[in-house]
């Protein structure tokens, strides 16, 4: 009997399987050829598509390309395509077929190795004199080899995120300026509030890279070093800069100024326990106070100020990440298409509702001037200053071996000789840099003159 | 005799109940943290939900697109398991019960495919295999791949099948039932609990098969499946991530699998259930 | 019999699947295997550079050292799972009160996912306000609490949720196994006054062989190549503790993207030579663990 059953349910299975199959086969083999129809009859409208990572904005974004399908008088219709953490590997596969986008969004990181992979197309061709003016030229942000591939729109700022209440409560009225201040600032936050289950710093060191990219990193760069290891001046890469940095995360760890558990802490348990008030410092990107302000929302007054440098002495620029936004994919088929959208997309008035919304800080120099300040708390101790800058790019290299932030974190961990660490990691990082010069094709050219202060100061005085 | 057996069943009961516990706990904290706020949930203070929020699975049914997504995931994976059991025990079946040139190269060929780990790096040939096969936009071609990823199932039917009594094949044959014909009237209703078993892990590991569909659906997010909706619950407004809607999808997406264990359970069942009646 | 008949009818039968995998499962591994003699990045022109990334795995310390993680995390992964899933299998098999139920219990580990499992279990574990160290510390069994996700603990901490997850599925494969074993050997085994641990030992065991066999080799390779739970629980960490070998081999193809603002350079070429060495390590053991297994294969 339950064989029998078994049987019949498993043929039952097979059956209704292949039919919902053949189902979803037909059903979208028929639609194909309807739509096209359609498409001609209702005299030749120009399809293009726009794929982007980004999900901040994403509620905003369909609302202006619904309007741009709605208004533009080409007979262009965009159709946006939003997607996550896969984009990359969706975009790589989409270029092996003809289902590549037309537009695409570009970040810091991901323009460059774009452009290696020839998906993108020059826009130079396309761009007005005003345009031209407008938008600030980036070597490797969004220029490479004296061609345009992208534009500026918004950037992100680095900066020391800190909670008020704790500091009064520990009778400290300003942010730290120098490592040893923020040694000890950890230290008399934790004194003040351990009672209640507060400490002073944290970092988010389930990711080492994670971790060290938004908090070492600024150190280093508002101090006058590059903020992966890599000197521009000599180009070489040399890691002695994080010494110092790397040794203050240290202290506060053994001085047990550090919120416990950091070895497992992933960015948005640590963000919640900011908004709970049990954390007094950490250090990260102009996209936290959107966080505290929609999703963990802040139980605590806080504020955010330029992080700390070395010594007191700011011979470098707060890195502004950014640079560029929308590029032309090399492989489209209705190019003059795609570059009207994304004229629309770089319009004055566009650009002005990405900073007034808050979705991001401006990077345009006339837009920043006349944009106003976002509605969203704690976002003015973000909105550029003196020290903010943009850096150059850096030579990403794969050395062999332990990567330098989890070497740091390491020797964070476990003590031991940070000299060598760092001298261990100069020469692997080297070696990786000389193999990828002479094979890959690299350019790596030391620029003697590189004033690393000279980089901040554009955006505000 | 008789105390004996009452402390051998109170030893047993207080193990099971206690493993029991232990792995009921993650299972409770997931269903309990999706009624939670975002905060709440991130923050990992509390078990209970300070204030019930049934809303989190309101939304998370809207934003992940339950009610279309689900007919696809269902497709896919029901065809997967259809395709997996059926491919996997006639193989099974030959290797086991007959010697043919080429059987250990056959055996070496899926021993292999299960010992390498490439990842997603195999997506690019396979993609591009489907491209050719005009398949790239189309669930099929999500379902072929799945299919023929059976190392594990042709392995486990193939141990099953070492239990069924050669004797049963002799005799069918003496009656002169052809090798197919055994095969489906003798074999496979023999091997009912391997198969289902083997449609309960197949039709899991389908269900939550996330990278085929995301590349194989990107230009058709009609045909999308729940997993990549499920996916996309994780981003927000603002950058860190929506647990709380995870959470809820996460347990409403666990329901069919529960549903596909009920039947599996049933071939568990039959044959003590068998000797009981003979 | 018609030889060539039956070899027709084999051949037949073996077609599906022999097909499906070769193009489908073989040939792709294949185009990926082939650029472990190269230095390939991913994009631009593969560089043909020999045995070069052989000769960097043999020095490649991160390396060897997941590999010992691999065995100590499968080591206890496979101890701890293994005899208590076929102790589960035999109690549920019985005819015990609420059997149905406990079999659902056991089972629903395995359906959750494991994206979810980060958060549920980091809840559990994490050493600041974790539910574990509360209640730990709540009953006076520990005074401040265990750094479970710490260096020292965290091995530990990933077996246990390993074990967790993996439990239900080895039951379940032992459940349908013992269902071959006819209600009437056990009868008459009681009758000549066999207790069930005697019962399980000479009937269960014997008579479970092959699937026994099969289930702990899936089990071997599973554990081998288990890293999605320990990447979505411990990224590896802290400080490479649970770094187990494909995990180190997943981050080669798909870097973990830090800030926002790194590069991530991918280790195409390099990866696929260590996908090979580990593939070797995985295969040898389980040829190992296949040969000297082989006694179980037979039903006596």
């Amino acid at each position: 009997m339950k064989k029998q059953l078994l049987l019949t349910s498993l043929s039952a299975v097979l059956a209704f399987g292949l039919a919902a199959c053949g189902n979803s086969n037909t059903a979208e083999n028929s639609k194909e050829p309807s739509n096209s129809g359609a498409g001609s009859a209702s005299g030749e409208k120009t399809k293009i598509s726009y794929w982007t990572g980004d999900r901040h904005d994403a509620e905003f974004v369909k609302e202006k390309v619904a309007d741009f399908n709605a208004t533009n008088t080409d007979g262009i219709e965009v159709e946006l395509v939003v997607k996550g953490d896969d984009f990359d590997t969706a975009l790589d596969l989409s270029f092996q077929t003809a289902d590549s986008p037309d537009v695409i969004r570009v970040k810091e990181n991901t323009i460059g190795t774009f452009y290696k992979k020839e998906y993108l197309a020059p826009i130079d061709e396309y761009l007005s004199d005003d345009m031209k003016a407008k938008f600030p030229e980036m070597v490797n942000l969004n220029t490479f080899d004296g061609k345009r591939y992208s534009l500026p729109n918004y950037g992100t700022t680095m900066r020391l995120v800190y909670n008020k209440d704790l500091f009064a409560k520990a009778g400290i009225t300003k942010p730290p300026t120098t490592l040893q201040e923020l040694v000890d600032t950890a230290k008399k936050l934790t004194a003040a509030g351990k009672a209640d289950g507060a400490y002073g710093f944290a970092q988010n060191f389930k990711s080492p890279a994670s971790a060290l990219g938004r908090s070492a990193r600024v150190i280093a760069e508002m101090s006058g070093f590059g903020g992966f290891g890599y000197d521009f001046k000599t180009a070489r890469y040399d890691f002695s800069g994080f010494k110092p940095i790397i040794e203050a995360f240290k202290q506060i760890k053994d001085d047990g100024s550090m919120l416990p558990g950091v070895e497992s802490l992933d960015i948005d348990p640590l963000r919640a326990q900011f908004a709970e008030g049990k954390i007094g410092m950490y250090l990260s990107f102009s996209s936290e106070p959107g966080v505290y302000s929609t999703q963990f929302p802040a139980k605590i007054d806080w504020a955010a100020a330029p992080a700390p440098t070395i010594d007191g002495n700011a011979k470098g620029a707060s890195g502004f990440l950014g640079g560029q936004w929308l590029a032309l994919s090399a492989k489209s088929k209705h190019k003059d298409a795609a570059w009207k959208f994304m004229e629309y997309m770089y319009s004055d008035q566009m650009l002005t509702a990405y900073q007034e919304n808050g979705y991001g800080i401006s990077m345009v120099p006339s837009i920043s001037a006349s944009a106003k300040i976002p509605e969203v708390k704690g976002i003015e101790g973000f909105l550029p200053n003196q020290y903010d800058g943009v850096w150059p790019v850096y030579p990403a290299v794969a050395p062999e071996g332990m990567k330098s932030d989890d070497a740091f974190f390491k020797y964070m961990l476990n003590g031991g000789d940070l000299d060598a660490t760092i001298a261990d990691l100069n020469k692997r990082y080297n070696a990786a840099l000389d193999d990828a010069m002479k094979n890959d094709g690299l350019k790596a050219e030391p620029d003697p003159g590189f004033n690393p202060a000279a980089l901040a100061g554009k955006f505000a005085k | 005799m008789r105390t004996k057996e009452i402390t051998g069943k109170t030893v047993l009961w207080i193990f099971l109940l206690a493993l029991a516990f232990v792995t009921l706990i993650p299972v409770v904290i997931t269903i309990l943290g999706s009624f939670k706020t975002n905060v709440e949930l991130t923050t990992g203070a509390t078990f209970l939900p300070s204030k019930w929020h049934f809303s989190n699975y309101a939304d998370a049914w809207d934003k992940a697109h339950f009610s279309t997504y689900t007919v696809n995931s269902l497709i896919v994976s029901l065809s997967t398991v259809a395709g997996t059991l059926l491919v996997a025990s006639m193989a099974a079946y030959v290797v086991d019960r007959m010697d043919f040139f080429g059987k250990k190269i056959y055996i070496g060929m899926q021993s292999f495919t299960m010992f390498v780990a490439v990842g997603a790096v195999v997506l690019r040939p396979q993609f591009d295999l489907m491209v050719r096969l005009h398949l790239h936009s189309s669930l099929w071609g999500v379902i072929l791949i799945l299919i023929s990823a059976h190392a594990s199932i042709f392995f486990i039917l193939l141990s099953f099948m070492k239990g069924i009594p050669r004797e049963l094949d002799e005799a069918a044959r003496i009656d002169g039932s052809s090798l197919g014909r055994t095969f489906w009237t003798i074999i496979l209703p023999l091997l009912g609990p391997g198969l289902g078993v083997g449609a309960l892990f197949t039709f899991r590991g389908a269900w939550n098969e996330y990278l085929l569909p995301l590349v194989f659906t990107m230009t058709k997010p009609e045909l999308q499946t729940l997993t990549v909706g499920l996916a996309n619950l994780k981003y927000g407004i603002s950058a860190a991530s929506q647990t709380h809607y995870m959470m809820a999808g996460a347990c409403l997406s666990i329901m069919p699998i529960l549903v596909a264990y009920v039947f599996a359970n049933k071939s568990f069942m039959q044959m003590t259930a068998g000797s009981l009646k003979g | 019999m018609n030889k060539t008949k039956n070899a027709t009818f084999a051949y037949s039968f073996l077609l599906p699947s022999a097909l499906l995998t070769l193009v489908l499962g073989i040939y792709p591994i294949a185009w990926a295997f082939r650029y472990m003699f190269y230095n390939y990045k991913g994009y631009g022109t593969a560089r043909f550079i020999g045995l070069d990334n052989f000769s960097r795995i043999l020095r490649d310390a991160e390396f060897w050292d997941s590999v010992v993680n691999t065995f100590v995390y499968a080591g206890g992964k496979l101890l701890l799972s293994i005899p208590l899933s076929l102790l589960l299998a035999a109690i549920l098999n019985r005819k015990i009160r609420g059997r149905q139920l406990l079999r659902a219990v056991f089972f629903m580990p395995t359906v959750i996912s494991t994206a979810v499992m980060a958060v549920v279990f980091f809840t559990i574990f994490n050493s600041y306000n974790g539910i574990l160290n509360q209640f730990l510390i709540k009953f006076n069994i520990s005074s401040s609490g265990i750094d479970w996700l710490g260096p020292k603990h965290a091995m530990l901490t990933v077996i246990l949720v390993a074990v967790w997850g993996a439990v239900g599925n080895y039951m379940l494969l032992f459940l349908a196994g013992l269902q071959n074993i006819p209600e009437d050997v056990y009868e008459s085994s009681s009758l000549d006054g066999a207790n069930k641990i005697q019962q399980f030992r000479f009937i269960t065991l014997p008579m479970l062989g092959p699937v026994l066999q099969m289930v702990i080799m899936l089990a071997i390779i599973n554990a081998l190549k288990g890293y999605e739970s320990i990447m979505v629980l411990t990224e590896g960490g802290p400080a490479g503790k649970t770094e187990v070998m494909f995990l180190y081999l997943y981050k080669l193809f798909f870097p973990v993207g830090g800030s926002s603002a790194s590069t991530q350079v991918q280790e195409f070429g390099y990866g696929s030579a260590v996908a090979f060495v580990s593939a070797l390590i995985v295969g040898m053991i389980s040829v190992i663990y296949f040969y000297a297994s082989r006694r179980m294969n037979r039903i006596d």
